[in-house]
């Protein structure tokens, strides 16, 4: 663990924000696709009908309620071929791809209650792979790859999403203060001077932190996919971080040297 | 229709025998480990055992909350902490890690295991799944309609538990780690510094942002909650007083009872509304029940939060021979002033203050030390945990 290979050996899974699938389009590239209607914290999403690209997974990304269910059923009861697998974050989608005799790799990507081997593991026995959380350090994540009972996804390189709302945050803002309405606005929080990007569509609002993490350094014998979230990114970056190519103060290492804590006088 | 819970928060043993005291049918708490409120006092496993005995001598219900996400270095203690609330006869612990859920089906725990809003289960399907696992309830999502509530009802057939008071998430709960970037405290670990509540700033244009929101309120919609499956109404505020606690447990208690006796009246329901509304710190509406919320729903210049000195005292005894009450006073009054005493087992009384006595009975004109001992000559019988509040309005301008 944790010294470079050659990337050749490695499989990605890629989060299709942009039109840049033909230019990516390589053998160790699985493309991610948000579903329309069943996604959020993306600008672009795509109907079934879009996607022509072999070994395809589905992004759905939303928290389901009685409407979404319903759509999501038709969604997969209209696949084709190409479509490899699913990658979610609702428990409704097992019991639904269950019922519905559906053969799909499924790939859990909650990336924020995936914090120890042993919840890891439990999930693993509903689905094929689970995304390692962007909330922990490395030697968590170190712990978590040699004890899995199953190969797992990755963060290699993403922007991590850190607050999901249903409210459609930045409508009401530009409501209440009668201003042009957008669907991208960067924030920035003035005490920790943090920035975050919003995205709203018309299910709900999902903040990003700014800085992407770049957790290029990670390789292990047990991860199926290394997981990039390239939002905002041009073709040449992209094409950059695939490469392990540095990339200028663009990205961080988020959480994997600096350990949280949650009880007050832990604080040092 | 079935049987219907009113479930109170309580951080500390003092407020968890308020709840009971007014009207909760059970009680969610915290031990000192593995809750979301990790900063809250919470409950050493020595009061999580007197609390339980409390509990069941009332033949009331405890439930203890085990839900945060758990990291590696939290795993060992787990199995024999869930083995002691087993042992202490803990009616249900309420879980979100799937680590927790299968535990206890795995121990094969009598408690029963209710699973967290913060898994923000919004659909049957999800329900299903946790279902499979031994669960028997279901803390919904803050975001459920009501055709959601009725819709997983039908599906899984479980108990159904939602909040319909307190303070609200702007993100689905447990979808968050905001707190985590911004002050480095893990949200989903019990250390959220409510970084949803902070001013932000958006940086070309040089305009502040906010995206608070206010507070849940569904008095209105407790019958039509009611009729679509909900077995417990959930009180949200472990952090919150006991003034606070025995104020809204009442008036949910009383409106709850009231529609079950099919005599409840649009404008009781008012009057209680606009005593929730008194106790609250912020403004309070029914949020996702009928609508997706709008700007009318959140603050857009900060927390926007007042508070009031209403609660004057709590009752400690009641002498009915000399018809003396005695209080601990928690915040100023004085001799004048027009106040009100309420209680669970009486209706709400009217009281001008005449004379005020200390615990020497020497005669003063204000109280103004807080817990002081005060002793006020009363005609009608109250009874300890009884409380004093300043007179704001009066019931009968309602009906």
């Amino acid at each position: 663990m944790l010294a470079k290979e050659k990337n050749n050996s490695k499989k990605f899974l890629i989060t299709v924000t942009n039109n840049h699938i033909k230019e990516l389009k390589v053998n160790n590239v699985n493309f991610l696709f948000p579903i329309k209607e069943l996604s959020v914290g993306f600008l672009n999403t795509y109907s079934l009908s879009e996607i022509d690209v072999d070994n395809s997974f589905i992004y759905i990304n939303r928290i389901l309620d009685k409407e979404a269910i319903k759509k999501l059923e038709n969604v997969l009861k209209n696949l084709s071929q190409n479509i490899k697998g699913i990658c979610f974050t609702d428990f409704g989608i097992i019991n639904l791809v269950k019922k519905l005799k559906i053969d799909l790799e499924l790939i859990y990507m909650q990336n924020h209650n995936t914090t120890n081997y042993r919840s890891i593991n439990y999930y693993l026995e509903d689905v094929d792979s689970v995304l390692i959380s962007t909330d922990i350090t490395l030697e968590e994540i170190k712990v978590i790859l040699d004890n899995a009972s199953k190969p797992l996804v990755i963060p290699f390189f993403m922007l991590v999403n850190v607050m999901y709302s249903r409210r459609k945050l930045l409508t009401n803002f530009s409501e209440k203060f009668n201003l042009e309405k957008k669907n991208k606005v960067l924030l920035n929080e003035p005490i920790s001077n943090n920035n975050f990007l919003a995205i709203e569509n018309d299910y709900g609002t999902v903040l990003y932190n700014q800085k992407f993490i770049d957790y290029r350094n990670i390789i292990h014998e047990n991860v199926l996919y290394y997981y990039i979230n390239p939002i905002d990114l041009s073709l040449s970056l992209i094409e950059k971080i695939i490469k392990e190519e540095d990339i200028d103060d663009l990205s961080g290492d988020g959480f994997l040297h600096c350990k949280t804590y949650y009880q007050l006088k832990e604080e040092k | 229709m079935e049987s219907i819970e009113l479930l109170a928060p309580a951080g500390d043993l003092e407020k968890l025998k308020i709840a009971y005291f007014y009207g909760a049918d059970a009680v969610y708490c915290s031990g000192k480990k593995f809750g979301l409120r990790a900063n809250a006092n919470n409950f050493s496993l020595i009061e999580l055992k007197e609390a339980v005995l409390i509990a069941h001598n009332l033949n009331k219900k405890l439930y203890v909350t085990v839900n945060i996400i758990f990291h590696n270095e939290e795993l060992n203690d787990l199995e024999e902490y869930l083995l002691y609330l087993d042992s202490i006869n803990v009616d249900a612990i309420i879980a979100s890690d799937i680590l927790v859920i299968r535990k206890c089906q795995e121990l094969n725990l009598n408690l029963e295991v209710h699973v967290s809003t913060q898994a923000s289960i919004l659909n049957g399907e999800s329900g299903l799944y946790y279902k499979k696992y031994g669960v028997t309830r279901l803390v919904l999502a803050r975001e459920a309609s009501l055709e959601d509530i009725k819709d997983i009802k039908e599906k899984t057939n479980l108990e159904l538990e939602c909040f319909i008071h307190g303070a609200m998430c702007t993100s689905f709960s447990g979808r968050c780690v905001l707190s985590n970037y911004c002050t480095n405290r893990d949200a989903n670990r019990g250390g959220c510094a409510q970084i949803c509540r902070w001013i932000f700033q958006i940086p070309n244009i040089n305009q502040i942002f906010s995206m608070t929101p206010k507070d849940l309120n569904l008095i209105e919609y407790i019958r039509a909650m009611m009729n679509s499956g909900v077995n417990s109404f959930k009180i949200e505020g472990r952090m919150r007083g006991i003034y606070y606690i025995a104020t809204v447990i009442l008036a949910y208690r009383r409106i709850i009872d009231k529609i079950n006796s099919n005599s409840l009246t649009e404008k009781e329901s008012k009057y209680y509304l606009a005593v929730l509304n008194r106790c609250a710190n912020r403004d309070s509406i029914p949020q996702f029940i009928n609508k997706l919320p709008s700007a009318n729903e959140q603050y857009f210049l900060g927390r926007n939060e007042v508070s009031n000195q209403d609660f004057l005292g709590i009752v400690l005894s009641y002498d009915a021979y000399n018809k003396i009450v005695v209080l601990e006073e928690r915040n100023y009054f004085k001799i004048g002033d027009m106040v009100q005493f309420f209680g669970p087992n009486h209706e709400t009384y009217s009281y001008l203050i005449e004379e005020i006595m200390n615990e020497n009975n020497e005669k003063i004109e204000v109280a103004n030390h807080p817990r002081m001992i005060i002793k006020l000559k009363v005609n009608f019988k109250l009874e300890k945990y009884d409380m004093m509040r300043l007179k704001v309005f009066d019931k009968q301008n309602f009906l």
